[in-house]
């Protein structure tokens, strides 16, 4: 009975061990004025991962003209749950013909997330004739 | 009676083996597929840094700042401070096609280190051109791309884990560096394994 019982706590603190091990909730700060606007843009999603989905959660989308006149994108992501997430991601870029320009910038790219946190993604428009991107996320965990 | 539950296990077990044999096939270069190594830089490491390096450069608009765009690209030295041998076209290329696509700049391949042209053909075509029309053809470049890799390796027991910097440099004409990077990449494992 006794090491039932030894058997019960160990168990007990092995778990809360892995639970705090794999749970790395990320605390922030930051300026509650804020001084830049960011120019979101209305979005069009695919959810076909429901799991990673929650993990890697799409906040908002907001774009921005570079001076030497290339679109560039930035994504904002927050995990919903407690635990560290490990993911990939690549952007798409297309021309004004909805034509898919590809480049070493379309990349696929490992990623990770804590717990939590809120994270951005970003690229840039490979030419000056790219006028449409797509963001695709891909489990990895 | 038994053979009904052996003959299914069997062919379970076939399958299963199957499942794990790795035929020849096709993967997609830089994909989830591609083998991943602790102690030694794979493509995907390549074209990451490469990626977020050209991704940098274009955002800091440093190319656009030339009279007559695009910018005139020189290759310069790309030093390996890894313990392993690499060609470093496996970096510089991928950054080269990249820029060239964008429009901001072209690379020239007849003003190389120590007056060695990457095109030498180019170069006596050049030259020819210019002796012929006496006209100075050359257009010096107006920027000098150099940079470094570095291997940063840790142990723990039997996790090792290898850090890759990449470096890179633009020089402009006056000697001046006007945009740097540094690229990270770290891996961890007890084995090589596939996918990120």
């Amino acid at each position: 009975m006794k090491n039932m019982k030894h058997l019960v706590v160990c168990a007990a603190g092995a778990l809360a061990l892995a639970v705090t091990g794999c749970g790395t909730p990320v605390n922030s700060v930051e300026n509650a004025q804020k001084e830049g606007q960011r120019n979101m843009v209305a979005d069009q999603r695919v959810i076909s991962d429901p799991g990673l989905n929650r993990h890697v959660n799409i906040v908002g989308v907001n774009t921005a003209m570079t001076p030497g006149g290339l679109l560039s994108v930035q994504v904002e992501l927050q995990n919903n749950s407690r635990s560290q997430h490990r993911f990939n991601y690549q952007f798409e870029w297309f021309d004004a013909n909805g034509m898919q320009v590809s480049s070493i910038i379309s990349a696929v790219t490992p990623a990770q997330i804590e717990g939590k946190e809120s994270k951005f993604v970003s690229s840039i428009a490979p030419t000056p004739g790219c006028k449409d991107f797509r963001l695709k996320l891909i489990d990895a965990d | 009676m038994k053979t009904k539950i052996l003959v299914p296990l069997a062919a379970v077990g076939v399958a299963l083996l199957a499942g794990c044999a790795t035929d020849a096939h096709y993967v997609q270069t830089g994909g989830r597929e591609n083998v991943v190594t602790v102690s030694g830089i794979n493509i995907q490491d390549y074209i990451q840094a490469a990626s977020a390096s050209v991704t940098k450069l274009l955002a800091a608009g440093a190319l656009d700042r030339v009279q007559n765009p695009p910018a005139v690209l020189a290759m310069s030295r790309i030093i390996n401070n890894t313990g392993q041998q690499i060609d470093t076209d496996l970096l510089t290329k991928k950054i080269r096609v990249a820029l060239l696509q964008s429009g901001k700049a072209v690379t020239t391949t007849t003003f190389g280190l120590g007056g060695q042209a990457e095109d030498p053909l180019a170069k006596g075509i050049q030259q020819e051109q210019e002796f012929t029309s006496d006209q100075k053809t050359t257009r010096t470049p107006d920027f000098s791309l150099s940079g470094k890799i570095i291997e940063t390796v840790a142990r723990a027991g039997d996790t090792r884990q290898s850090t890759y910097s990449f470096q890179l440099s633009l020089t402009d004409k006056q000697g001046l560096a006007v945009w740097e990077d540094e690229e990270e990449i770290t891996k961890q494992g007890s084995r090589a394994s596939v996918g990120f």
